[in-house]
C-alpha cells in the first residue's frame, strides 16, 4: 500500500478582497482512497479544489498534489489530474466528441477512444450530439467523461453527481468506485451525504474554511451520538438512568424512556437489564445528521466534537 | 500552444470571413467608382467650396479628394473606428469572454501552461486581424487595372498595413483592460471611447490646434489611411506595433498573476497573487 498522500494541504489562506474564504485549512488525502469532502455553500471546497489546480492562487501555506507544488509545477500536475469543475461551462459551438478531442488534444493526444466511447455509453450520452442541445444533465455527463477519459492518478471533482438523475448518480458512483480500484484516488465534493456515505471511506467536513472532521464515514456515524427508546412493561423511575455516564434522558413517560447515548452502550444495557424491558429500539444517526450537527448548534469554533 | 492557436483562430473564422469580405465589397465598389468622381471633378469642387470652412477642415482637405491618395483616405479614414469594433470585442473577449463565462477554467485544468494558452490566443487574433486586412485588401486591389487610380496592388497594400497596426493596438488595449476591469464588457466599453474618441479627437485638431496636443497621445493621429500609398511613415507603424507589444506583454504578465474567475465573478482589485 503507498504511503505517500495523493494530496496534502497546510494551512492554507485564500481570501477573496476582504472576504477570507480559507483559514488555514490542513488536509490529508492518501493515495488510493476515495474522500468525500462535505460543506455548505461558501465552506471553501470549490476554492480548495481551484487552488489546487492553481487556477486561483493561496494567499498563505502550501499545497502537493502527487508530490509535486501546483503553482511550481502546474502542467506537471494537471497532466496527472483529472477535473471537474462545480460550474461546468461548455463551448456550444461544436458536439461533445469535438469539444472531448479538443480537450484530448491539449492533454498531447493521450487518450483512449474506446475507453471514452465506453464511458459514453455507460452513461447514456450520445458524442455526436451538439452541446447546445444537451440537459444539464447531460452536459454533466460530459464533465465526467472528460474528466475520466484519460485514466487520471487523481481525481478532483467538485460535486460529480449534480443534475443527474439517480440512475446516472449511482453509475458515476460506480466509475469512481472502479477508477480507485485502478489505483486511482479520488477527491470529490458533495452536497448529498448520502452519496458520500456510500462511496467514500472518509469524510472530510469544512467549515467557515478550516476542516473541522476528518474521519472515516463508520467511525463518524459510530461516534455521534444514538438515540435509544426503551418501553416497560410497567412504571419505573427512568430518572436513574440519567446518571449513567454519556446518557441523556430526552423525555420519560411512565411505561418509557428516550434517551441520547453517546460512546458505549454496554453501561445502559446493563442498568436497563434490571428492569422488564418490552421493546428498545436504537437509532444510528446518518452521516447526514452528524454533518448538520456541525452547522446546526455544532461547536462554533470549529473545534472536532 | 498550437492545439490553443487552431482552436481560437476556428472560432474566429466567421470574423475573418464577416469583416473581410464586408470592406472588400466597399473597395469593390469605392475603387471603380473612383473614375466617376474624376469625371465630375469641376463641378463637385464648386460643391466643395460652398460648404463650412469648418466642415472641410474636419473631413481633410477636400480639394485632395480628386487625387488617388486623397480619395482613398477620405474613406478610409474611418476604417479603424468600423474594423476597430472587431479589434475591441475580440482583444476583450480573448480570455476574459471564456473566463466570465467559465469555459476557461476547464481549459487550464488541462496541461496547458497560462503562457501557451495566452500566445496561442494571442497568435489566433493577430493572425485573424491579418486576414481581414488580406481579405479587404484584396478587394481593394482586384479592379485597380480598369480604373484611373493608377496605383499597383503593392501601393494599396500600405494603407492597410497602417489599418493592421491600428487594430492591433486596440486589441491588445482591449486585452489588457480586460484582465484589469471587472468584466469584459466594460474593458471593451472603455477601449471603444479610447478608439471613438482617438477619431474625433483626431479629426477636431485640424480645426482647433489646442487639440493637438491630447490628439497626439491618442492612436488615430498616427494612421496614414489612404495616404499610405506614397509611402510608410515607418516611426509611425513601428511606434504602433511597440506600442501594442507592451500591452500584450502586459497582458501575459497580468494573466500568469491572475486568479481565474468563475462564471459570475468580478471585482474591481487588481490581480496579485
Amino acid at each position: 500500500m503507498p504511503t505517500e498522500a495523493a494530496l496534502s494541504i497546510q494551512g492554507l489562506f485564500k481570501s477573496y478582497g476582504r472576504v477570507p474564504a480559507l483559514r488555514g485549512l490542513d488536509l490529508e488525502v492518501k493515495q488510493g482512497e476515495i474522500l468525500g469532502f462535505l460543506g455548505p455553500n461558501g465552506a471553501g471546497k470549490t476554492t480548495t479544489i481551484r487552488c489546487l489546480l492553481d487556477l486561483i492562487r493561496p494567499d498563505g501555506g502550501t499545497i502537493r498534489v502527487l508530490g509535486l507544488d501546483p503553482q511550481a509545477q502546474p502542467v506537471a500536475v494537471k497532466a496527472r489530474c483529472g477535473y471537474l469543475p462545480g460550474e461546468l461551462a461548455l463551448q456550444d459551438n461544436t458536439t461533445v466528441e469535438g469539444l472531448l478531442r479538443y480537450l484530448s488534444r491539449l492533454r498531447g493526444g493521450r487518450v483512449d477512444w474506446t475507453y471514452v466511447r465506453e464511458l459514453a455509453g455507460r452513461l447514456e450520452l450520445d458524442l455526436k450530439r451538439p452541446l447546445k442541445n444537451l440537459s444539464k444533465g447531460n452536459k454533466q455527463k460530459v464533465g465526467v467523461v472528460q474528466a475520466l477519459m484519460h485514466r487520471p492518478e487523481l481525481l478532483l471533482l467538485d460535486e460529480p453527481t449534480a443534475g443527474l438523475d439517480p440512475l446516472m448518480q449511482q453509475e458515476v458512483l460506480k466509475l469512481l468506485r472502479e477508477a480507485r480500484s485502478n489505483g486511482a484516488t479520488v477527491f470529490f465534493s458533495s452536497h448529498i451525504i448520502s452519496e458520500v456515505e456510500e462511496v467514500a471511506e472518509r469524510v472530510g467536513i469544512i467549515r467557515q474554511g478550516r476542516l473541522v472532521e476528518m474521519a472515516q464515514v463508520a467511525a463518524l456515524v459510530h461516534r455521534a451520538l444514538r438515540r435509544v427508546t426503551v418501553r416497560f412493561r410497567e412504571t419505573v423511575d427512568a430518572g436513574a438512568l440519567a446518571g449513567l455516564p454519556g446518557v441523556t434522558v430526552l423525555s420519560a413517560e411512565p411505561a418509557g424512556v428516550t434517551l441520547q447515548v453517546q460512546g458505549e452502550m454496554d453501561g445502559l444495557i446493563k442498568a436497563l437489564a434490571a428492569w422488564p424491558v418490552v421493546d428498545m429500539e436504537t437509532v444510528r444517526p446518518s452521516l447526514e445528521e452528524v454533518f448538520l450537527a456541525y452547522y446546526q448548534g455544532g461547536p462554533a469554533s470549529g473545534e472536532v466534537r | 500552444m498550437g492545439t490553443e492557436f487552431r482552436y481560437t483562430l476556428n472560432r474566429f473564422r466567421g470574423q475573418i470571413l464577416g469583416w473581410g469580405l464586408s470592406i472588400a465589397a466597399l473597395g469593390l465598389f469605392l475603387v471603380p467608382f473612383y473614375d466617376v468622381f474624376a469625371e465630375q471633378k469641376e463641378g463637385l469642387l464648386q460643391l466643395l467650396e460652398s460648404y463650412p470652412k469648418g466642415l472641410m477642415a474636419f473631413f481633410g482637405d477636400m480639394t485632395e479628394f480628386f487625387s488617388p491618395a486623397g480619395y482613398l483616405d477620405t474613406y478610409l479614414s474611418y476604417l479603424p473606428v468600423i474594423v476597430g469594433i472587431f479589434a475591441v470585442l475580440g482583444g476583450s473577449g480573448l480570455l476574459a469572454g471564456d473566463e466570465e463565462s467559465g469555459r476557461l477554467d476547464l481549459v487550464l485544468a488541462q496541461p496547458v501552461g497560462r503562457t501557451a494558452l495566452f500566445f496561442g490566443r494571442l497568435a489566433a487574433f493577430v493572425l485573424t486581424t491579418v486576414g481581414i486586412m488580406a481579405i479587404s485588401w484584396f478587394g481593394f486591389s482586384v479592379t485597380l487595372g480598369s480604373t484611373a487610380l493608377e496605383m499597383t496592388w503593392g501601393q494599396m497594400a500600405l494603407p492597410f498595413i497602417t489599418l493592421l497596426a491600428q487594430m492591433l493596438l486596440y486589441g491588445m488595449l482591449a486585452l489588457a483592460l480586460s484582465l484589469v476591469l471587472p468584466s469584459r464588457r466594460l474593458a471593451a466599453s472603455a477601449a471603444g471611447l479610447v478608439l471613438v474618441a482617438s477619431y474625433f479627437l483626431s479629426s477636431l485638431s485640424r480645426i482647433n490646434k489646442d487639440l493637438r496636443v491630447v490628439a497626439q497621445l491618442l492612436p488615430h493621429d498616427y494612421y496614414q489611411g489612404g495616404k499610405a500609398v506614397a509611402g510608410l511613415n515607418l516611426t509611425w507603424l513601428f511606434g504602433l506595433l511597440a506600442a501594442s507589444a507592451v500591452l500584450a506583454l502586459l497582458a501575459w504578465v497580468l494573466f500568469l498573476r491572475r486568479d481565474i474567475r468563475v462564471s459570475g465573478e468580478g471585482g474591481w482589485r487588481l490581480p496579485g497573487r
